[in-house]
């Protein structure tokens, strides 16, 4: 299974990947720091999920959501934030994403979130 | 009767509350029990020339600052700052990447590394902070990019001074992380529409109070 993990923050790229490799055993990884960075990986790998930060340099998670969607609008997204509001949630939560998780990326959101890729790709 | 509850004491509880879930998030983060006293808050008027923001800071917080930040815009105006002592971050950055060697725990070289997690683990906190008391006063954000920089104390009055922001909202936070105090404190940068709007959420809220 491919996954695209795109944050400007190395520290949280290694920690969603490294708690993600715990819990699913055939994730193959790949990184990008940014959205603009991001969008490039997204279409030269055609990831199973993308992960997306969305506070981000360049292109922000938001605006990287909707590209990503317009380009492929099966695409499977997860988007990882510190960001608490409730209004952001309800705001991205409309543009079709698959979750919506808050940082810091645990175990317990690793185990929910892998169970959940695991079952969507045995039904297929 | 009950006494009449002031602006300063709904403040305090709010960030009382967020407060207590931004330790939440750290001790996942680092996997460490930490304990956190309950913030003191003060509103500190930028225009009084007689105010001297470093007198506001504790003694602790001293020589080398490590200074987190993130900026934010919409029906609110300001600049959140999480600031620690830099020679008390090594031994933090150590325990968020489960290094567990304490030998150079003072050592102030820090690398693009060390700065990506402390610049990541502010966003956090700071996110959750702020956030958190937007979703309480029902006031939206919109974040930019956090930044993490080193500076001395003693241009911290310049650094905070140089701008827009006529209103700093203080906060002081000693984080027991095992068995360790980390003393810091948190500087919210507020234009005065920004002060206003927070304040006059708050007297929604005690008006409430008394239904």
């Amino acid at each position: 299974m491919k996954l695209l993990i795109i944050d400007d923050s190395v520290f949280s790229q290694r920690m969603v990947a490294s708690l993600i490799k715990k819990h699913l055993e055939n994730a193959e990884f790949y990184f990008a720091k940014d959205g603009e960075e991001g969008f490039l990986q997204y279409k030269s790998i055609k990831p199973d999920y993308t992960f997306v930060d969305l506070l981000m340099p360049t292109i922000s998670g938001g605006e990287l959501i909707k590209m990503i969607r317009e380009y492929d609008s099966n695409a499977k997204i997860i988007v990882v934030s510190a960001d608490v509001q409730k209004s952001v949630k309800d705001e991205i939560s409309d543009y079709g994403i698959v979750a919506f998780l808050n940082k810091p990326f645990n175990d317990e959101r690793a185990k929910y979130i892998c169970n959940m890729m695991r079952d969507d790709s045995n039904a297929r | 009767m009950l006494d009449k509850i002031s602006r300063e004491d709904v403040l305090k509880e709010l960030f009382n509350i967020s407060v207590g879930k931004s330790a939440s998030i750290l001790s996942e983060i680092i996997n460490k029990k930490i304990l956190l006293n309950v913030p003191n808050v003060k509103i500190i008027d930028l225009k009084d020339k007689e105010t001297s923001l470093e007198a506001y800071l504790p003694e602790v917080i001293d020589g080398t600052l490590m200074i987190s930040s993130i900026s934010f815009k919409e029906k609110l105006t300001g600049k959140a700052n999480l600031i620690f002592p830099a020679d008390k971050m090594r031994k933090f950055i150590n325990l968020c990447i489960n290094e567990s060697s304490m030998d150079n725990k003072n050592d102030m070289n820090f690398t693009d590394i060390d700065f990506d997690i402390i610049k990541e683990v502010g966003n956090i906190i700071l996110n959750s902070l702020i956030g958190e008391i937007g979703n309480y006063l029902d006031i939206k954000l919109q974040y930019t990019v956090p930044e993490v920089k080193i500076f001395h104390k003693k241009d911290l009055k310049n650094d905070i001074k140089n701008t827009e922001y006529t209103n700093v909202l203080m906060l002081y936070i000693t984080f027991n992380i095992d068995g360790s105090e980390i003393f810091g404190a948190i500087i919210i940068n507020l234009t005065l529409n920004s002060l206003n709007e927070i304040l006059s959420k708050i007297d929604i809220l005690k008006e409430n109070f008394y239904v």
